[in-house]
Order: structure tokens, then C-alpha cells, then sequence
């Protein structure tokens, strides 16, 4: 993937035209697989601006920083990233006025982590080519479901892997069995939070783990605390992921949280689906579990 | 600075509230005894961590040591902990570990006029520097005290701002409160204002100062325009403290701790630190 | 010079296992890092000698990442409290690189000096022996001797383990050095090979004067420009083995409790936010600015050398590609001050 050059050409335009204040995409780290979130402010800095095969950041959380603000932003995404986008916007996070949406047709694009740490000299196996990002061997949507111009030609859907072949394995152990395994996945956490900040779905204000008065989780690295922050977060998560598998990408110490995340989109489809989080934008729908209706069964009280 | 001679400087010593008193709406003032009495010497201005096991700790100003009875500690409700520590009654147990941080220069201070200006809570820690002169009366010269508050209701220590410093010898003390209220004959206005009005002269004076950072913003200028050098100001810093002696980090501004360097400056030393203050 | 032939390491292992508890580098399921030789286990366990680094740096051995401190009984208006003293056994950590040797000289500065000694801290580390591992063959994001840091000679090593063909010359330091390779003396050969040459480093920075410029470089437009991309997680400070900020919570269940102290990262807004609402780091590129600023300029100042070893684990491992070593570069070459 590159449209480099078709994003420089709008980001220029838009800028120019003053109809918007901001772009955002990516920009060329240090090293030629690293592609890092870029905001360009003025037509000076386009030049700057890249969209290739590397850009995997999901820049839809960035809009947060400028909840508040009036600024008119627009912002390149790919298929995972506007289904961040929709996130937002049913989430009352951003009004869309203020957003144009540049959308890229989507061929699946690498990881410079995972490239970063191949190259590093931190994993035995190095240097490999490491192909298409774990995360895009799962996509569902690499054309943008949101858009206000798209650059490139629609994407057919790639051959996917099982996408819940391992939760139906996990599934089938027993209740001791998938204890033990959750204990094992969450005991290496380190709390770092990185799953959390770069989280679209993770848009809350005051995050519950922030919280003081009264303070919810411990902050202790061990099981208690931290499985109460991935359950917490979990249970956050239903029905409002959009699967894009930031949090699993970032973490560093490989906590495979997309199984959790997986399980959950598998369920809240189950019960309340056919159901796709961030699949389309429709003014004022919300995801199953963010409303309530007087009839909602609650046999479990 | 604090010199550390305690074997374990994290863990607290227990010690006794054998007296609340009633400030204001939001403050308390609780007087605190260990079995010998102080838990440890205070020098005017030091801080001490005080923890209401098991809810929390939180590092507050010394506001007077009596000594060799107890230490006072003036506290605002504003958080959990001095939430929670707003509901105890007399005879409850806390921890208590310090002193932490430099305390007022009151060595240096000797010979001078002193000029305190404090606003609100900002009294607690100038009053043990207050307090301080008037034990060692002869060490200093004349004494200006100018307090204020949003109404009279939030004026603390008023015992001793209406009935005992005015008796001191060489004092002056004058209060205000932001907006006028009935029953008010005092003065109205904010701190700074009253500041200029009533302009006292720089010539061998030293401004100690301590309240909400407005006022401290503009009654630092005013202290400017009337003469007064950075070197003649003295100030005392807040920040979110963990552990008292500059190890976890957080308290610092540039490479200065507040807990260990801190948390009195004056503004010369102050203007040399990055503006996080 | 006495010299461990690669197939013997686990035998020592083994030996050292029997008088403390020994770390050795692991890839461990999806962790990598320093864990304990008595949790080996082979089927889900593999060995690291043989690569540059891993993740997770070995701080938490001398600072763990939660620490008990004391525990505390409310009766009534009574309260009690009992300090919490962790029996300490030896250990030895296996295989340590330069840079993160350098990052516990660091920690040692920060709990062991300047008018305080912190007890706890003090005990693991008067029992932990360093077996470090000398780098020849620097990875792509080093640049620890940029940092002065010697990467085949760390200086507080108990033993140096210099890799040659097919094993290890064992190079004992110190007296705790001494100690431990009695205990494996059997299991070393005397023989004389050729150490290979240190490989030149591919990332270089010239930390010099760095320091003081910093110093009129506070409101530099850099930090808004390099922060700008940051996410404000922890991972540059939980991989970092110089970053020993902590946090003192309690936990309590009733009039049950105890109070412990935790790593803490000033990335976190809540690190410096005050009861009363104020914050004087607010802004994430506040933070991040002051993130640096310690490292660079605020740790230099007070204990005469920059809080950074040069391992490169923050840059490997950032979500959004902030470097160091750019933030050192763009010092280095502006024209002045702010």
C-alpha cells in the first residue's frame, strides 16, 4: 500500500482551502519501517505526511485530544480505523461535522513493531519479512465504512483466519482449565496501560483505573488487581470493540488480548447479534449494551 | 534538609488526636501527641505525612509544635483521605512520619520586620513561622500579619487573629474577607489590593507569603511594585508527595524535590526553576 | 582462562540454584525476560543467552514492581501497624547486560544514597550477585556507550561471562564473584581462546553538554512536536531499567490492611494530580517533557550522570516511535539555548 502522494494531495488541498485545521496521518519514524502518527498543521508540513504499507497506527483515538476543541480535523483512515471512527461517533465523542474522513482502501499493512523487534536483536527469530500484520490476517473490513473521499480501489475481503476457532478451543476446557489459563495470560501484566491509551473504544473521561474517590482497582501487579483491570475492561468492551488489535499489538509483553476481546464480539453477537461493532454509522444507533429498554430480560437478577 | 536518622523513614509512628478544633467549615485543626509527646522536633515550616490507617497518607504543613506536647496539623477537606479524616473524633490513632523538607529560613530571618501574607488554608503553614517570631519576640522586629478569605466563616485560627497577635508587641494584623456580609466591619477586598493600600515599606523586611496561587500570582507583583527584591520574598511550594526524603519522584520541579529541597523558597531561588510552580 | 562451555550452563544453573535463587534471561510463553531457574520449565521455557536483550529488564529483582510495606489493624479509635520485613534469600542474576547493570549502579544511587538508605532495598542488594554477560555485537537501537557505559565491561559486575566460540570465558570481578564460581569451579575448563572484537555501535549520540543546555531549553517547541504522537502509557518507564519513580498505596479489607509501594510512571496524569484538583503536569506533553528533562538534565544534575543506559527498550517498544536518541540529537544541534 501506498497512497502517499494521493494523501498529500488532499491533505494540501484541504489545508490550503481552510476547510480544515488539521491532518492527521503518519509520518516515517527513524528507521524506513517505522510509521508513526503525524498531525500536519500546515501545507509546509504535508510534505512530511506518508501513507504506506507501515501506517497501521489507528489514529482514531488521537481525535480525543481534541474533544474538546473547535478545530475541523481530517483524518486519513483504513477500514479498522473508521470503524474507530464510528466508535466515536456513537459514542457522542466527536460531533462528525467537525471531521473530514479520508478513507484508504486497505490491502493489509505490516507492523513496524513487530519489525522494530525483529530487527532489534530482542527475538531469536530476526530479520525475517514479517508479512501482514497479525492483526489484518482477521480483518472483516479493509474498505473504510465512513467516508468523506476514498483513495484507492475497494479491497477484496482477505482469506481469513478462523476468527473464533480459539475461543471455541478455550471454550471447551473446563472451568478450572480456562481459569488457570485466564491466571497465566493476565499474571504477566505490567500495568502499563497501553492497551488502555491506545484503546478507541477507551474513551472515557476519567478512566475507572484513574480513579481516586474511591479508588476501584488496586494497583498492585499481581493476580487480584490485575485480573479486575482486564475484567473491568473486558466487560467495557462489549459490544463497542471494533477489533482493529491495537491493544494486542502494543503490548509489551504480548498479552494475546484480542482472545478476550474475540469472546466477547462472539457472545454479544450471540445473544443480542447478528451484530458487528462500528460497521456503519447511523445517527443515533447505539451498540446492545450501551442502552436500556424497560423489557430487557433480566431473568438473572 | 532532612536529615535522616529514623531507621525505617516510610513507616509511621503512631501517635494520638487529643484535640480537634473547629476552623472553619472545611478546616480542621488536629492536635496530635505521641507516648513522649512530639513524635519528633517540627522546625516552623517543615512537613510531616500524616496517614489515617488505613484509608491514606497525605503530606501536610506542620502548623505549630507546642513543645513537648504536641504538633498541629491545620487541614482543608479536599480529598479522600482529609474527607475521611474530617469524620474522626478526638482519641483516634494516626501515623505520623517526618519532618520532611527545609522549613522557614528563621535563622536568616533574625533582625528583620517580617510581613505575612496569607490567604485562606495558606495561614496553617505561615502560622508556625508566626508563632515562631513571637516565642523568639526579641530575634525580630516588627510584625505584619495581612490574612484573608472568600467570608468570614473561613477565616481560621480567628482566636488568635482577633484576640492574641494583636496583643503582641510590634504587631499588626489585618484580616479581609473577598465580599462584603452582614455583620462585617472589617475590611473587603482581595489580598493583593489591601496589600498596596497598605504598603508597607521593603526597607529590611522579609515577605513571607502562602495562599491559593491567584493570590500568590498577583500579590507577588504587588510586593514588586512596591519595592520588594526576589530575595526578600519567601514562599512555600505544594505538590503531590509519596514519600518525604526525594526518592519517588513525582514532587519535583526541575531538579529541586519539594519534600526535600522545598518546600520553602524565596522567589529568586523560585525564578531559577522551571515555571511549574 | 577459565572458560563454561555453552552445553554445561544449565548444569550451572542447576548448581547455583542450590544456594539462591538464580535469574537467567527467558523467553517465557510470551514474556521475555529474567526469571527465576527453579521456574524453568522446559516445555514453555527457552533460554536467552545467546540473544542481545530481552524485554523486561532485570529492576524488579532489587525494586520489585509491588513491595509490602507494613500492615495495619484498626480497633476502633486503636490502630496498630507492623512493618513488613521480606525474608531476603541470594540471588544472582545470570547473564545481565552492561546497560541494565548500569541500570541498577542507578537504582543503588537513588536507594542507597544521599542521606538515605532504604532498608528494604538494601537487603536484596547486598545479597545479589551479578553475573553480567559482555556485549560484543550491539543491536540496532544501542547506543549504550554513547550513554558511558562500556558494553564489554560492566563495571559493577560481580563476573563478567565474555561469549566466545562455544562457551563463555568466565571472568570473576569480586569477592561475591569468587564466591559463586566455587561452586561451579568443576564445571569450568582452563583454556585459552580469542575473544571476539566489539562490533562498532550503528546508533551514536553525543550526550555531551546535553545536560546544560537542557537547562534553557524548557519551553523548546521540541517537547510540543516530539510529544505530540505520545500515548502516554507506561511502557518507555516499566521497560526502562533506570525508572525507579513509586507510588505508596494501601490496600485494606475492614480494619485490615497494609500499605505498599508500587512502581509508578510519570507518563500517568494521576503522578503529580493533588487532592485539591490542581496539576502541575497536566498536559501529556508536560509529562513527557518532564519524562526527559529527569533523565537528561534533572538526575544529571543531582547525581552527576543521565538517567539513561542506552538499551534501547523505549525506543524498540514504542506504540508511536518516540526516541531518545532524537530528543538527544535535536539538543545536541540547536543553536542555543531557548
Amino acid at each position: 500500500m501506498n497512497y502517499t502522494k494521493e494523501i498529500r494531495e488532499i491533505a494540501t488541498r484541504l489545508l490550503e482551502n481552510e476547510q480544515v485545521d488539521m491532518v492527521m496521518a503518519w509520518e516515517k519514524g527513524d528507521l524506513e519501517y517505522q510509521t508513526v502518527p503525524f498531525i500536519a498543521r500546515t501545507v509546509d508540513e504535508v510534505s512530511r505526511i506518508v501513507c504506506d504499507e507501515y501506517s497501521i497506527h489507528n489514529l482514531s483515538n488521537s481525535l480525543l485530544r481534541f474533544r474538546d476543541g473547535q478545530e475541523k480535523i481530517a483524518i486519513v483512515v483504513k477500514g479498522c480505523d473508521s470503524r474507530g471512527v464510528v466508535r466515536l461517533l456513537e459514542d457522542n465523542q466527536f460531533p462528525r461535522e467537525r471531521l473530514y474522513i479520508i478513507g484508504v482502501a486497505c490491502p493489509g499493512v505490516k507492523d513496524p513493531l513487530l519489525a522494530m523487534k525483529q530487527n532489534s536483536g530482542f527475538e531469536k527469530v530476526q530479520d525475517q519479512d514479517e508479512g501482514l500484520a497479525s492483526k489484518c490476517r482477521y480483518c472483516l473490513q479493509p474498505n473504510p465504512v465512513i467516508y468523506d473521499e476514498l483513495v484507492g480501489e475497494e479491497q477484496p475481503l482477505a482469506e481469513l483466519q478462523e476468527r473464533f476457532a480459539r475461543i471455541e478451543e478455550i471454550e471447551q476446557m473446563s472451568a478450572d482449565e480456562r481459569y488457570q489459563f485466564f491466571e497465566d495470560m493476565i499474571s504477566t501484566c505490567i500495568r502499563c496501560y497501553a492497551c488502555r491509551q491506545v484503546c478507541v473504544a477507551c474513551n472515557c473521561r476519567t478512566c475507572i483505573f484513574d480513579e481516586t474517590r474511591p479508588q476501584w482497582v488496586g494497583r498492585e501487579t499481581k493476580i487480584g488487581d490485575n485480573m479486575m483491570y482486564h475484567l473491568i475492561r473486558a466487560s467495557h468492551m462489549a459490544g463497542r470493540c471494533v477489533e482493529c488489535g491495537e491493544c494486542e499489538r502494543v503490548c509489551p509483553v504480548n498479552i494475546p488480548l484480542m482472545l478476550i476481546n474475540r469472546k466477547l464480539i462472539k457472545d454479544v453477537n450471540g445473544f443480542f447479534g447478528p451484530y458487528e461493532a462500528g460497521m456503519e454509522y447511523v445517527e443515533g444507533r447505539k451498540p446492545p449494551l450501551s442502552v436500556y429498554k424497560e423489557n430487557d430480560p433480566d431473568d438473572f437478577l | 534538609m532532612h536529615d535522616c536518622s529514623c531507621e525505617k523513614p516510610l513507616v509511621p509512628g503512631i501517635v494520638e488526636v487529643i484535640d480537634i478544633i473547629d476552623e472553619t467549615p472545611d478546616i480542621k485543626n488536629f492536635y496530635v501527641r505521641s507516648e513522649n509527646g512530639v513524635p519528633f522536633d517540627v522546625m516552623p515550616g517543615q512537613l510531616a505525612m500524616v496517614s489515617l490507617l488505613p484509608v491514606g497518607e497525605g503530606m501536610f504543613s506542620v502548623s505549630w509544635q507546642e513543645e513537648n506536647d504536641h504538633l498541629e496539623f491545620a487541614i482543608k477537606r479536599t480529598g479522600l483521605m482529609t474527607d475521611e479524616l474530617h469524620r474522626i473524633e478526638v482519641g483516634q490513632k494516626l501515623g505520623v512520619r517526618g519532618p520532611y523538607g527545609n522549613g522557614f529560613p528563621v535563622e536568616e530571618c533574625k533582625g528583620k520586620d517580617m510581613l505575612f501574607i496569607a490567604g485562606g488554608i495558606g495561614l496553617a503553614p505561615l502560622r508556625s513561622f508566626i508563632k515562631y517570631c513571637f516565642k523568639h519576640r526579641e530575634d525580630y522586629g516588627k510584625i505584619t500579619i495581612l490574612y484573608g478569605s472568600r467570608s468570614s466563616a473561613d477565616l481560621c485560627f480567628k482566636d488568635e487573629l482577633f484576640e492574641k497577635w494583636p496583643q503582641e508587641k510590634d504587631t499588626e494584623v489585618y484580616v479581609t474577607i473577598d465580599n462584603p456580609e452582614e455583620g462585617w466591619d472589617g475590611h473587603v477586598g482581595f489580598v493583593p489590593a489591601y496589600l498596596e493600600e497598605l504598603n508597607p515599606s521593603p526597607e529590611g523586611t522579609i515577605a513571607v507569603i502562602c495562599g491559593p496561587p491567584i493570590m500568590i500570582k498577583f500579590a507577588l507583583q504587588s510586593l514588586e511594585k512596591m519595592g520588594y527584591s526576589d530575595e526578600q520574598v519567601i514562599t512555600t511550594l505544594e505538590m503531590r508527595m509519596k514519600c518525604g526524603i526525594g526518592k519517588c519522584g513525582r514532587c519535583n520541579i526541575g531538579s529541586e524535590y519539594i519534600c526535600l529541597d522545598g518546600p520553602v523558597f524565596n522567589l529568586a531561588q523560585l525564578r531559577q526553576l522551571p515555571p511549574e510552580w | 582462562m577459565k572458560v563454561l562451555k555453552t552445553g554445561k550452563i544449565e548444569q550451572v544453573l542447576d548448581r547455583l540454584a542450590q544456594q539462591a535463587d538464580v535469574y537467567a534471561p527467558m523467553l517465557r510463553g510470551q514474556q521475555s525476560g529474567f526469571f527465576s531457574w527453579r521456574s524453568y520449565d522446559e516445555d514453555y521455557d527457552d533460554l536467552m543467552f545467546d540473544i542481545l536483550n530481552v524485554y523486561q529488564p532485570p529492576k524488579d529483582i532489587v525494586l520489585p514492581q509491588t513491595e509490602k510495606m507494613y500492615s495495619i489493624h484498626q480497633d476502633g479509635q486503636d490502630v496498630t501497624i507492623e512493618p513488613i520485613v521480606a525474608e531476603v534469600e541470594p540471588k544472582i542474576i545470570m547473564g545481565v547486560r552492561s546497560c541494565d547493570v548500569r541500570g541498577i549502579d542507578y537504582l543503588d544511587e537513588v536507594f542507597l544514597t544521599k542521606g538515605y538508605v532504604d532498608d528494604a532495598y538494601k537487603a536484596r542488594r547486598d545479597k545479589l550477585t551479578i553475573i553480567a554477560s559482555a556485549c560484543y555485537n550491539p543491536g540496532t537501537n544501542c547506543f549504550c556507550d554513547s550513554m558511558g557505559v562500556s558494553p564489554t565491561d560492566p563495571e559493577s559486575a560481580d563476573v563478567i561471562m565474555r561469549e566466545v566460540t562455544g562457551g563463555y570465558v568466565w571472568d570473576v570481578k569480586t569477592e561475591k564473584g569468587e564466591a559463586v564460581t566455587k561452586q561451579i569451579e568443576d564445571l569450568l575448563e582452563e583454556q585459552e581462546v580469542e575473544l571476539f572484537p566489539l562490533k562498532s555501535f550503528l546508533r551514536k549520540v553525543d550526550y555531551s553538554g546535553v545536560a546544560e543546555k537542557l537547562k534553557d531549553m524548557f519551553e523548546d517547541p521540541m517537547w510540543e512536536k516530539y510529544s505530540e504522537p505520545c500515548q502516554t502509557c507506561g511502557i518507555c518507564t516499566y521497560l526502562c531499567p533506570t525508572c525507579y519513580c513509586f507510588d505508596i498505596q494501601v490496600k485494606n479489607w475492614g480494619d485490615e490492611g497494609y500499605r505498599f509501594r508500587c512502581w509508578d510512571s510519570c507518563m500517568y496524569r494521576e503522578y503529580t494530580q493533588m487532592a485539591g484538583g490542581h496539576n502541575p503536569r497536566e498536559a501529556a506533553t508536560e509529562r513527557f517533557r518532564n519524562r526527559f528533562l529527569h533523565k537528561l538534565q534533572f538526575f544529571p544534575e543531582r547525581y552527576g550522570r543521565p538517567l539513561c543506559t542506552g538499551c534501547g527498550r523505549c525506543i524498540v517498544t514504542c506504540p508511536a516511535g518516540v526516541n531518545i536518541i532524537k530528543i538527544i540529537d535535536t539538543v545536541k544541534e540547536a543553536e542555543t539555548g531557548a
